[in-house]
């Protein structure tokens, strides 16, 4: 029934001039987030934002409890999302073409030089950050019940932004990309080594059948490129997407992140700068009735010491993208992204390197292919996923370096993990291994003897020490994460800047002759 | 918080900045745009737009019109020559074929170091423009190609007879008339008969002219020629494509014997490597630790050819002690090796006709044989050579040899070869010689001998007599010093070589052992010297039954 007065073309007037208004409203409903009540609604009420919970602990938002190297790694994956969608409307995914589109994207594309460096940069920094905030949810022990979980999922996002990382770095062609992937795939081959020692190869070759799956060929080939670009563009992004979803959502559900039993007095001073903690009271009753079970932070304490996520979290959340958005463009300007020659299977790199996170794990290959191939990063990753199942103490959760041990444990570890790697590679490298004094020695035998297994050995003794001096398993993990983070720092350097032409050893790329 | 908000009004304006920065050096800053905007046609500034050449067919993205606009069809630059300077007139036009398959050079580039091809990880960069008649490489394959004196006395001919006058010829004459008559005499140009034929009845033609013709200027002008003349003429006429420099590269190349010990092509040695695509070496992958100057193709080639195990470790060849001069043109020659596949459609008939039917891209003349293929071990007069750490190789110019040695014994060791020893098997191998070319090499040998004959032979082949164990006794003290313990070769031939003792005759062994040959370390057995006696001539004869039983092994 219309009210007397209005004509429906008057009203039709009156709906178009309120359009803006009323456009904004349908979208954004809960109204503009000035109360406590409609900051909650605006996180609550958006698909996107409701991954994070309303109200955010204080001692969550000090730069020192996280480094913000989660948003960091978000940050740099959706870096390479924004500038990886600019580079696929000029890449073309076929041998030799994929190089020609590459240098089309560097030359003629406008602007297509910055953005394919800062792809590349942005995908180093993702490693990079991943790798640290892996380390900083280890040391703040935040992988304790309930979020043991989410260390998982956590580490599956680890994995997918290695496997990210590596069908990436395929997609040039050059000469770099094509005998990296060469090696990868070779590596995935190395189960051959026990088969053949075994001599079962002809009917179980494992190693051959990884190597034909990665492939999808028995060489680098056209199908390896539309595989590894499959993977990089929709499958491994996908996977990315659904695992950071339920790897935030978790955070939530786990009651925030991980804070230490007397993080409320650590923060008290900070939170009085805040206006009361609640801008008004609620006026209405709630019959709410809910028994929850279980010891988590959240329950049976109350919500003092947070402020609500819009906008504080979200301002530390920008401000840590937009620093990791300023470190990528900076990096993208002053240094390019790397384009050797066209690939040419009839020209091998020498020495072939896999890209760098994975060089560690090729110097341990260069000892034994199985080992270093499977075999130790098999039981690196194992171990890794199984920590949180491993260490259930509940001592120094939310603490840096927290749990029996700390700060001098991993100290020493620190020494023990450069000693142990240093000391295992030099003698390696001045005296070499078993085959020098015995060259007739079975290959078995070396592969369970070399230096990678002998390193690993004595991290695993010193850790096995640790559990056993401090009568704890949080103490032994400590020592043995933080020796597994020396030695992957020891083998990465050592593979980057010290292996030459045949994997031999030079002080000096300088000294590599040839060239 | 303070904190958060200010990091993250910093990082945006920091970011705002970068990216404002990169929008306008990508977009407006460029070289090319600055380039571009100093061109001005009759008509105003040109359009600042990237410009390229594309030609599928060829693998071919050229941006090099994108600074030298002056090159791309239809633009007429009148300010900045640098950029408005038109193509010089060639005979492939640079729009069909692109830029880069004659300059090399990486076309897609829109940089100029890196357009140049001067950088890192670029494996062709820009031939010098000295160098850059060696390109036409790339497509062609000059055939019939003569060696250095050849064709140096060819040009001297063509030159001498003055066909210059009515003739043009690579930009060269065709402007004087005799008489002062300017209109409608000039023959043909000549610059590309080579590739395209000529009347093979020319000269018939011409002198029927001459006599029928009324023109004071055809009466006067052409008179006969000499047969040798003619010949000299065809020749040079065989070889103009309109890249003489290449030419005469290629005859150098075919003085010194390359073909020896390389192939190039279809046809040549295998002692040294194919150098059919010698020309497109990366240079990232050579080593310059002895190449003064740039580390470019070029300097390196030219370091290679002074000093050939200065640039390759272990390597065979011998310092040829050549010239400046023949290192020059010969590194022209090697930068022209660039045979790339082609699509049918671009295939020059020269190419076709050499790597499809086989045609010797080197001249059939005995004395164009010798010298492109034989000179290199055999020298260029035949007295053979010595080089250091390489089994020396025999004269074959030598009198008494020439004098022993038949047509048919000839014939059969070019042909045939020494299985096990250097001398390839010349008629055998792939697209080796035939008959004709063997006979006239033959000829040229015994030319170059002092015209020596074989004396005539009326015995059969094997008929020495005597005592086998005899001979192994004395060809142990006398003979393998040189020869090799059973006669295998060291510093001296091979003398159980199965091909050898199939062809020579008894004769042969006889008079050689008997005589020696003069010059050579090959003494005469049957005459006395001061370390040994001499051998009679039954012992002579045991030495050959020993050899002949050598065989069978």
């Amino acid at each position: 029934m219309k009210a007397e007065g209005y004509s429906a073309l008057h009203e039709f007037w009156i709906n178009l001039r309120g359009i803006p208004n009323h456009v904004y409203r349908a979208m954004f409903r809960g109204g503009p987030p000035k109360t406590d009540r409609t900051r909650s609604s605006f996180i609550f009420g958006n698909v996107f934002l409701h991954l994070h919970s309303v109200r955010t602990h204080l001692w969550s938002l000090r730069w020192s409890t996280t480094m913000g190297l989660g948003i960091m790694t978000t940050a740099a994956f959706l870096i390479t999302l924004v500038t990886g969608i600019l580079l696929m409307f000029y890449y073309k995914p076929y041998p030799d073409v994929a190089y020609q589109s590459i240098k089309d994207i560097h030359f003629i594309v406008p602007t297509g030089r910055f953005m394919r460096n800062i792809h590349r940069w942005a995908a180093n920094v993702m490693v990079v950050a991943v790798i640290l905030h892996m380390a900083r949810a280890f040391y703040t022990a935040s992988y304790r019940k309930p979020r043991e979980f989410n260390w998982f999922i956590g580490w599956g996002l680890l994995v997918t932004t290695l496997g990210l990382s590596f069908t990436g770095y395929l997609l040039p062609w050059d000469q770099l990309a094509y005998w990296a992937i060469t090696i990868g795939a070779n590596i995935a081959q190395s189960p051959r080594e026990i088969t053949d020692a075994l001599g079962i190869t002809a009917w179980a070759d494992i190693g051959g059948l990884q190597r034909e799956i990665l492939l999808g060929s028995d060489k680098v080939g056209e199908e390896a490129l539309i595989r590894f670009y499959l993977l990089h563009v929709m499958i491994l992004p996908l996977a990315l997407v659904m695992l950071m979803a339920v790897h935030f959502w978790r955070i939530r559900k786990d009651g925030g992140l991980a804070k230490p039993g007397n993080a409320d007095e650590m923060v008290a001073e900070e939170a009085k700068e805040f206006y009361p903690v609640f801008t008004d009271a609620p006026t209405k009753t709630y019959h709410l009735a809910a028994v929850v079970k279980g010891k988590t932070p959240a329950v049976g304490s109350g919500p003092e010491h947070t402020v609500p996520s819009m906008p504080h979290l979200f301002y530390a959340e920008l401000g840590v993208l937009m620093l990791t958005t300023l470190i990528c463009v900076a990096l993208a300007f002053v240094s390019d992204a790397p384009l050797k020659e066209l690939a040419n299977p009839l020209v091998p790199e020498n020495p072939a390197k896999a890209p760098w996170y994975f060089l560690g794990l090729q110097e341990i290959v260069s000892f034994s292919a199985f080992m270093g191939g499977i075999g130790i990063p098999m039981l690196c990753v194992i171990g890794l996923g199984l920590i949180p199942f491993l260490d259930r103490e509940k001592e120094g959760t939310g603490e840096w370096f927290g749990g029996p041990g700390g700060w001098k444990l991993v100290k020493w570890s620190v020494v023990v993990g450069f000693a142990g790697s240093i000391g295992v590679e030099a003698f390696a490298i001045h005296f070499g291994w078993l085959r020098e004094a015995f060259p007739d020695i079975p290959q078995l035998f070396i592969t369970f003897i070399n230096p990678g297994t002998v390193l690993t050995a004595i991290y695993a003794a010193y850790s096995i020490w640790a559990v056993r001096k401090y009568n704890s398993t949080r103490a032994g993990a400590l020592a043995l994460f933080t020796c597994f983070l020396c030695g992957f720092i020891v083998l990465t350097v050592i593979g980057t800047y010290f292996r030459g032409p045949n994997w031999d050893f030079f002080w000096s790329p300088s000294d590599w002759g040839g060239h | 918080m303070n904190k958060n908000k200010y990091l993250l009004m910093v990082s945006s304006i920091g970011v705002f900045l970068l990216l404002a920065a990169a929008a306008v050096s990508e977009n407006f800053m460029k070289d090319w745009h600055s380039i571009q905007g100093n061109a001005k046609t009759t008509e105003g500034p040109i359009d600042l737009r990237l410009r390229q050449i594309v030609n599928p067919s060829l693998k071919v993205t050229d941006r090099c019109v994108t600074c030298h606009v002056g090159m791309a069809s239809g633009e007429q630059i009148t300010t900045d020559q640098k950029v408005g300077a038109a193509h010089k007139p060639v005979v492939h036009s640079p729009t069909e074929i692109g830029c880069t398959t004659c300059h090399g050079g990486q076309g897609q580039a829109t940089e100029k170091d890196d357009a140049h091809g001067n950088v890192h990880f670029w494996t062709e960069p820009m031939l010098p423009a000295k160098y850059a008649y060696a390109s036409c490489g790339t497509c062609h394959t000059p055939l019939n190609v003569p060696n250095l004196p050849t064709l140096d006395n060819a040009r001297k001919t063509f030159e001498r007879l003055d066909c210059y006058a009515c003739h043009r010829l690579d930009g060269r004459g065709g402007t004087l008339r005799p008489g002062g008559n300017v209109t409608g005499m000039e023959g043909p140009d000549l610059s590309h008969v080579g590739l395209k034929g000529y009347n093979a009845e020319w000269y018939a033609a011409h002198l029927q002219k001459s006599r029928q013709a009324t023109d004071p200027a055809w009466k006067t002008s052409f008179r006969e020629v000499a047969e040798a003349d003619r010949s000299a003429l065809k020749i040079f006429l065989d070889t103009q494509m309109g890249a003489p420099k290449l030419i005469e590269a290629k005859a150098q190349f075919n003085s010194v014997g390359c073909a020896g010990c390389h192939t190039v092509g279809s046809f040549g040695g295998d002692a040294g490597v194919n150098l059919s695509l010698s020309g497109y070496k990366d240079p990232n992958q050579l080593n310059f630790t002895k190449v003064p100057g740039d580390h470019t193709l070029t300097n390196w080639v030219v370091q290679h050819f002074r000093s050939p195990a200065s640039t390759v470790a272990g390597s065979q060849m011998p310092a040829l002690g050549l010239s400046d001069n023949q290192i020059d043109l010969l590194t022209l020659y090697t930068l022209s090796l660039r045979r790339r596949t082609l699509p049918d459609v671009y295939l020059p008939k020269d190419r076709v006709r050499a790597m499809r039917f086989g045609e010797r891209e080197f001249a059939k003349d005995g004395e164009t044989i010798f010298t492109a293929v034989c000179s290199s071990c055999h020298a260029a007069d035949g007295r053979g050579t010595r080089f250091p750490g390489l089994v020396p190789n025999p004269s074959i110019t030598n009198p008494e040899f020439l004098q022993l040695a038949s047509d048919d014994f000839l014939f059969q060791t070019i042909r045939n070869g020494r299985p096990g020893r250097p001398m390839l098997a010349w008629g055998d191998r792939v697209n080796g010689f035939k008959e004709d070319e063997l006979r006239a090499v033959i000829a040229y040998i015994r030319n170059l001998g002092g015209n020596i004959q074989a004396q005539p032979d009326a015995k059969p082949q094997l008929w020495a007599t005597g005592d086998a164990a005899l001979g192994a006794t004395l060809f142990a003290s006398n003979c393998s010093g040189c020869h090799g313990k059973n006669g295998v070769g060291a510093d001296g031939p091979a003398l159980s070589n199965k091909m050898f003792l199939s062809s020579v005759s008894d004769t042969f062994l006889v008079g050689t052992i008997t005589r020696g040959r003069s010059g050579t370390v090959m003494q005469g057995f049957g005459f006395p010297s001061p370390i040994r006696r001499a051998l009679a001539p039954a012992e002579v004869e045991s030495i050959v039954v020993y050899l002949r039983s050598l065989k069978v092994k």
